[in-house]
């Protein structure tokens, strides 16, 4: 697929896509397969090689394989086929972990996820490699389900879109949250509906940014019905020439009322010559809504700093220490111990390797 | 759930009191935008070469641009061939007294509310009456359609060093002022409607405050779009030198019409070392009717730059009017220590569409900013607030303050926030807050409980509202504004 494809940064919603590194990365020649450990959790783990199922490294537990309801958007219509989590109603399947793999060049993966009334599951992904990966994630939840999804960006170089789309049914909950540590730039494009009443999202997470590396999230969550309330919680780190940028938008549909949203956008800079846009978007036709959203970006507090060294630790320390609890904010609300103790650590070995 | 608050404004008609519009004798330009249109308008002007070489490079440029798509708004395509680009009250002779002044213009600004003695000097009277003294000190240049009618004060202005003149004489009698800050602030080539102003603009002020002159008086300007068809392309650059200060005022009406007028500004800015402008605006075009019918589409393109350290822009604007208003008065904070300041209160009704907002460039070091931004969506209209806080590498110690309230007034409108903040300097302090939230019935409950009825209670409840914003005009702004509001909102839910 050719970056031409893809809109230009002329178009608002693309305004700060790192569109070169993209077509960058789809053009890396082929480098030597990295290895990564699953997590000790039960349930299925996949690993996935450029795309590309591999099988004897993979337990597929309830997921299956087969074409994926295409998606119109311009990085979603590129993935057509891959893996599938159908639960039934009442059902609580063991996590499902996902390990991608990419050598080099681009690879395009779809993915469904299709929760039945009151079922429970969770998936954790980790992204790993270099090239570009684009991945389309097709939610469905059903009345009263619940899906916790973990995210983690830790590909040393390349490209990772990820498109997601979701549809939340009535008092559904749709928990989301993504780490991009590694080395890569990327877009997480999503767009979440609302779809039944008192439905709940939360989608969040942290993009911490080094180099020239340029991370961003352009999500958009609808609340179509009432009584829903959604919270998206983003912080990004950049350090040195690199870009981080939220975008996030809560439209609130003429009739949902009663809607309770929320965005909290922060960003930190830890050097002059890093960048951090911030766009946190309210669109509302309703009348009875409470959405909130804040914004702040700056550098470590002067004054928490001086208290910390004035007690004993040393300047480095500190900032590590302040940088570690403005990230951690996002990660706590991962449910699973395992899983926040990994993206926990990945965050700190990015923190002592910036700072 | 929104019939609670529906019960408590009852359906009144909307009235739009300055939509009469007047028979006077004009004279137009052929109707159609070409080359010619432009050599049309610049050979009326008497304008040097320069001036019309300047235009008709904007306009090659604009024939190549395409029109923006990015806001919230939803256009029509307009057709630029359908238009007049030049309307000018046919020249009188000098007048001797009031009596012989086409009484139809007399009318007009009796309407608008300008005092009788600034209706004189507007309307050409020579002589000054010794008793006729205007008590208001408010300076007033007035722009009718195309050309700008008469400008008040001018001795008085003078003898304090300041030029106040309509942009097309100061073209004639300040050539070299003018060539070196037109087209410096917003470039002819900014955005398709700034460059379509660079190629036909009309008329418009010009105002030049000297090196430490406090400008003894209020600057006005009235901009009345009158004859059928026109579009009004106005050009407004204030220049304040090192330690000036001055407070300008802009108001604006046009008559009722079926079909919707263009209305395409462009206001430039420039403050030196230490010094301070004001701008305040009043925008009440009509708005079209309830339908969506009519109206005008108003796309400005103001700006500011703060250029010496210290200085300071003021925005203050009250948008009620207008079936289209596409507006980001900005202001690009150079010098070390510069303050640029946006006060904004946007009103939409029945079927108008409002996009605005502003944008602060920070490059200075130390510079600092406050945006303060109240929403009022009613009826079925739409109200965004876009903006953008940029802070470059280079600005040091930059703070800003943005907080954007949206109100919104029965179940069929919308109310959108879009800002954009992007710091590439990590030791700026960026702070923004935003709500949307309708009127609470317990404030309407305790208000009416004292005896107001439901309009007054609501009138008073939005005035409460836009408050920090309406204690930023001048006295005589801030009365009308207040009005304004509540005649805007007017049967605004039913």
């Amino acid at each position: 697929m050719s970056v031409l494809e893809l809109p230009s940064t002329r178009a608002e919603a693309w305004r700060w896509a790192d569109l070169g590194a993209l077509s960058a990365a789809a053009a890396m020649a082929p480098v030597v397969r990295t290895e990564h450990e699953f997590l000790d959790l039960p349930g299925a783990r996949l690993l996935f090689v450029d795309g590309v199922l591999d099988e004897a490294a993979s337990t597929l537990g309830a997921v299956t394989f087969g074409e994926v309801a295409g998606s119109d958007h311009a990085l979603g219509r590129h993935a057509r086929a891959g893996w599938s989590l159908r639960l039934d109603s009442r059902t609580a399947a063991d996590p499902v972990q996902i390990v991608h793999v990419a050598t080099g060049a681009e690879n395009h993966l779809a993915a469904e996820i299709v929760l039945a009334d009151d079922a429970v599951g969770e998936v954790v992904e980790t992204f790993v490699g270099a090239g570009w990966a684009n991945r389309y994630t097709r939610t469905t939840l059903g009345r009263g389900a619940r899906l916790m999804r973990s995210v983690r960006l830790l590909q040393p170089a390349g490209f990772v879109s990820l498109r997601e789309e979701a549809d939340i049914g009535e008092a559904a909950s749709l928990v989301t949250t993504f780490l991009g540590a590694g080395g890569q730039g990327s877009r997480i494009d999503a767009q979440l509906n609302l779809t039944g009443e008192g439905a709940f999202a939360e989608y969040g997470g942290a993009l911490l940014t080094s180099d020239t590396q340029a991370q961003e999230c352009a999500v958009r969550v609808n609340h179509a019905q009432p009584n829903g309330s959604s919270r998206q919680v983003w912080r990004a780190v950049a350090a040195y020439r690199s870009r981080a940028s939220l975008a996030a938008a809560v439209e609130v549909a003429r009739h949902a009322q009663k809607t309770d949203g929320e965005q909290s956008l922060r960003g930190l800079l830890l050097h002059r010559t890093a960048t951090v846009n911030l766009k946190p978007e309210l669109e509302i036709f309703a009348d009875d809504v409470k959405c909130a959203h804040g914004a702040t970006v700056g550098e470590l507090d002067q004054r928490a700093l001086f208290y910390m060294q004035s007690r004993g630790i040393p300047r480095s320390r500190a900032q590590a220490i302040l940088t570690h609890a403005f990230v951690a904010d996002v990660l706590e609300r991962i449910g699973n111990e395992t899983v926040r103790a990994a993206f926990e650590g990945d965050a700190d070995a990015w923190l002592d390797a910036a700072l | 759930m929104a019939t609670k608050n529906a019960e408590a404004y009852a359906a009144v008609s909307k009235t739009y009191e300055w939509g009469f519009f007047s028979d006077i004798e004009q004279d137009f330009a052929p109707k159609g935008l070409s080359e010619d249109t432009v050599r049309y308008i610049s050979a009326k002007k008497n304008e040097p070469e320069w001036m019309l070489d300047w235009r008709l490079k904007a306009y090659a440029r604009w024939l190549e641009m395409e029109t923006p798509d990015w806001s919230k708004l939803n256009i029509p395509p307009i057709d630029y061939q359908d238009a007049y680009y030049y309307a000018e009250p046919k020249a009188k002779p000098k007048l001797g007294s009031l009596d012989e002044v086409d009484p139809e213009i007399l009318r007009v600004y009796e309407k608008l509310g300008i005092p009788i003695a600034e209706q004189k000097m507007l309307a050409g009277v020579e002589e000054r009456d010794e008793n006729g003294e205007p008590k208001r000190r408010v300076a007033v240049d007035a722009v009718f359609d195309s050309v700008s009618v008469a400008t008040t004060f001018r001795k008085e202005l003078e003898a304090a060093g300041v030029i106040f003149r309509s942009i097309s004489e100061a073209i004639r009698e300040y050539p070299d002022l003018v060539r070196k800050w037109l087209g410096k602030v917003v470039p002819q080539h900014d955005n398709y409607f700034a460059t379509l102003n660079s190629a036909v603009f009309s008329d418009g002020t010009f105002v030049y405050i000297p090196e430490g002159v406090r400008c003894p008086m209020e600057l006005s300007t009235y901009f009345r779009i009158n004859a059928e068809n026109t579009g009004q392309f106005e050009r407004t650059l204030i220049v304040a030198d090192k330690g000036s200060y001055v407070s300008y005022l802009e108001g604006c009406t046009a008559p009722m019409r079926d079909e919707n007028q263009l209305h395409a500004a462009v206001v430039e800015l420039v403050a030196l070392d230490d010094a301070e402008i004001k701008y305040s605006t009043v925008q009440n075009w009509y708005p079209g009717d309830e339908n969506g019918v009519g109206g005008i589409y108003n796309f400005v393109t103001k700006r500011a730059l703060c250029q010496g350290k210290n200085s300071k822009v003021s925005w203050t604007q009250v948008e009620t009017g207008s079936a289209v208003t596409w507006k980001y008065p900005s202001c690009v904070l150079a010098g070390e220590n510069s303050v640029g300041e946006f006060y904004s209160v946007a009103v939409t009704n029945n079927r108008q569409q409002a996009d605005t907002g502003t944008k602060m460039i920070h490059l200075g070091r130390g510079s600092r900013s406050t945006i303060v931004s109240k929403g009022i969506s009613a009826g079925r209209s739409d109200n965004t607030y876009r903006g953008l806080v940029r802070v470059a590498p280079t600005a040091e110690g930059v703070r800003n303050f943005t907080q954007c309230d949206s109100l919104l007034l029965g179940d069929q409108c919308g109310a959108h926030t879009i800002p954009y903040i992007e710091v590439r300097n990590p030791s700026a302090q960026i702070e923004h807050e935003a709500t949307t939230s309708k009127i609470s019935e317990d404030q309407l409950f305790y208000a009416m409980s004292r005896g107001l009825d439901q309009e007054a209670a609501v009138a008073l409840i939005v005035n409460g509202f836009a408050r920090e914003v309406l204690q930023q005009l001048p006295m005589e702004f801030a009365v009308e504004a207040q009005k304004l509001l509540g005649i805007s909102l007017e049967g605004s839910v039913g």
